[in-house]
């Protein structure tokens, strides 16, 4: 077993408990999705005001709602597309809260080198799910790329939690840069292969 | 899609377009690669407007040029 595969199914556990509680609570899986983007909201205030750690606390509990919609939907067999639409949705707004958040806190700071370095992220970051939304839409799948929400936010947490968000957001920029060029590329091969998806 | 068929071809391949699945070693080997950057990288070098202190390099290299 690989480390980060122990570490997933370490994380597991407490998960399965909010999710059988929240089933058993009937929450509906569109409302955590939306209590999950109002928590990151609040994360985001604490990212721009400075407060690393409290931000780190407050990311943890919103994205254990972004982590368990989709479980909960399973299991109360409320799967919709409209639930998958609305999430993809939230988790944008989600995004884009964070890096506010931290344009806000470099821009009171008077650094505009780290303002331009996270707006980049943040564009590559929204970059990142249109490509491979686009081209789902031409070819059957488009899942290249290592920079993904979930390596995001886990990003985030290690920057919140031990001080080092300069580090975290060169590293989404860069990666994120070439998870959007290899879905440009894989889909232009794919698609001059012939391999487009029937309208 | 085609991928390489040499070796170090097919290692190209897959490192950048970045087909691995999550939990694999080579997924694990990129999360090393990542935390060391984000963990070693002496903050000054960076300029970062948040971070305190010189990081495990920083403090390493401030002791060697002690030594000197």
């Amino acid at each position: 077993m690989t480390v980060t595969g122990l570490i997933g199914r370490i994380c597991m556990f407490p998960m399965q408990l909010i999710i059988n509680a929240c089933v058993a609570l009937r929450i509906h899986p569109n409302v955590l999705t939306f209590v999950g983007v109002l928590i990151n909201i609040g994360a985001a205030c604490a990212l721009g005001l400075g407060k690393f750690v409290t931000a780190g606390f407050i990311m943890g509990v919103a994205n254990i709602f972004d982590f368990i919609d989709g479980k909960v939907a399973l299991e109360m067999k409320a799967v919709s597309v409209f639930g998958g639409f609305w999430d993809s949705v939230i988790d944008r707004f989600s995004d884009i809260a964070l890096f506010i958040g931290l344009i806000y806190l470099y821009s009171e700071r008077g650094r505009t080198d780290y303002v331009m370095i996270t707006a980049l992220a943040m564009m590559f970051a929204i970059m990142t799910s249109y490509t491979r939304a686009r081209a789902e839409s031409l070819i059957t799948k488009c899942k290249v790329g290592f920079m993904e929400r979930p390596e995001r936010i886990v990003l985030f947490l290690i920057g919140a939690f031990t001080n080092r968000m300069a580090a975290v957001i060169w590293v989404i920029l860069v990666l994120s840069v070439f998870t959007v060029a290899d879905r440009i590329i894989y889909t232009y091969l794919e698609l001059r292969d012939g391999r487009q998806v029937a309208a | 899609m085609k991928n390489p068929v040499s070796l170090p071809g097919r290692i190209l391949w897959h490192a950048f377009f970045w087909t691995y699945e999550r939990a694999t070693w080579q997924y694990d080997l990129m999360v090393i690669a990542i935390l060391a950057f984000v963990w070693l990288t002496p903050p000054d070098w960076l300029q970062d407007p948040m971070a305190t202190g010189d990081g495990p390099v920083g403090w390493i290299l401030t002791r060697l040029n002690f030594e000197r």
